[in-house]
């Protein structure tokens, strides 16, 4: 605006305007700028120790969540409903101090469906999720 | 220069930016070139989830990937699927902050490989495996603690 007042009468103004081009790689850059330093969104899962531990130190209560084929779960061998996992973890773990889980996988399932199990978990209030060795 | 031939008397107040989309465009296509790096290697899609904990990315990281074809990679190298743990080993051996392995896993792998994987780190001295996910998009985790952006614990 202020270029057409300056210019001269009958002086074509050839120059583009690269104001919205600025803006736009601006916000590229920023968007770049934002992927790169991002942080990880992970699990966490206690791997087994692999020096064999004395036999006293088994719970009995432990809680073992079963991931079966075919998008089955089970918990202590306890077939659940996958629309019901979540309140049914819920349950076990509101009262429980112990906020530990161990999340077994059948070796046929696809891993997505066990992070997801691990997932419910974690919402569920469990605090510590195992992997039982193989 | 062609600005400054059509002013007549009129004071200019609009700075140059030339030099400036000048610096704009070489950030830019250094940081594209850079992203695609970051990730270069291996294809893994890692699963969804929500209730996910946050990690600061940090110079001592290790990252295992695993790609789709179940191949294995230690911090974007591949590394062969009998030197594996050798290697973890190597790492592990030494004191560190924390022993911890990022996995970065393909979604659609069978969970057999990665249990596989997960047990042979447990044999070479990790503690803690962080099974890497994406947080689903507009889902926020239902865990108090994740939502905290500091004290991150180990």
């Amino acid at each position: 605006m202020s270029m057409s007042a300056g210019g001269g009468g009958s002086k074509l103004n050839n120059e583009p305007n690269v104001t919205p081009m600025i803006d736009v790689l601006l916000v590229l850059l920023v968007i770049f700028m934002m992927i790169i330093p991002m942080s990880r969104k992970a699990i966490d899962t206690q791997l087994p120790d692999p020096t064999p531990q004395p036999p006293s130190n088994v719970v009995p209560d432990q809680i073992v969540l079963e991931v079966l084929p075919g998008d089955k779960y089970a918990i202590n061998k306890e077939p659940v409903e996958k629309a019901a996992l979540f309140a049914r973890l819920k349950a076990i773990y509101d009262p429980r101090p112990e906020k530990v889980i161990f999340v077994k996988g059948d070796t046929m399932v696809t891993y997505n469906y066990v992070v997801w199990a691990m997932d419910q978990a974690r919402g569920a209030g469990v605090k510590v999720i195992g992997v039982p060795p193989k | 220069m062609g600005m400054s031939a059509g002013g007549g008397g009129g004071v200019k107040a609009e700075p140059n930016v030339t030099p400036m989309i000048d610096v704009m465009l070489v950030l830019l296509v250094i940081f594209m070139i850079v992203v695609p790096q970051i990730n270069a290697g291996f294809k893994a899609v890692p699963p969804d989830g929500q209730n996910l904990k946050t990690h600061p990315e940090e110079e001592g990281d290790q990252v295992l990937g695993i790609d789709d074809q179940g191949r294995y990679y230690l911090n974007k190298k591949p590394v062969r699927n009998e030197d594996l743990e050798t290697l973890v080993k190597q790492i592990f051996d030494q004191p560190r902050d924390d022993y911890i392995m990022y996995v970065k896993a393909h979604k659609d792998l069978q969970y057999l490989k990665v249990v596989d994987a997960l047990d042979r780190l447990s044999k070479s001295g990790v503690r803690v495996a962080a099974l890497i996910s994406e947080q689903l998009p507009g889902t926020e985790s239902l865990v108090e603690s994740d939502r905290l952006k500091i004290g991150s614990a180990k």
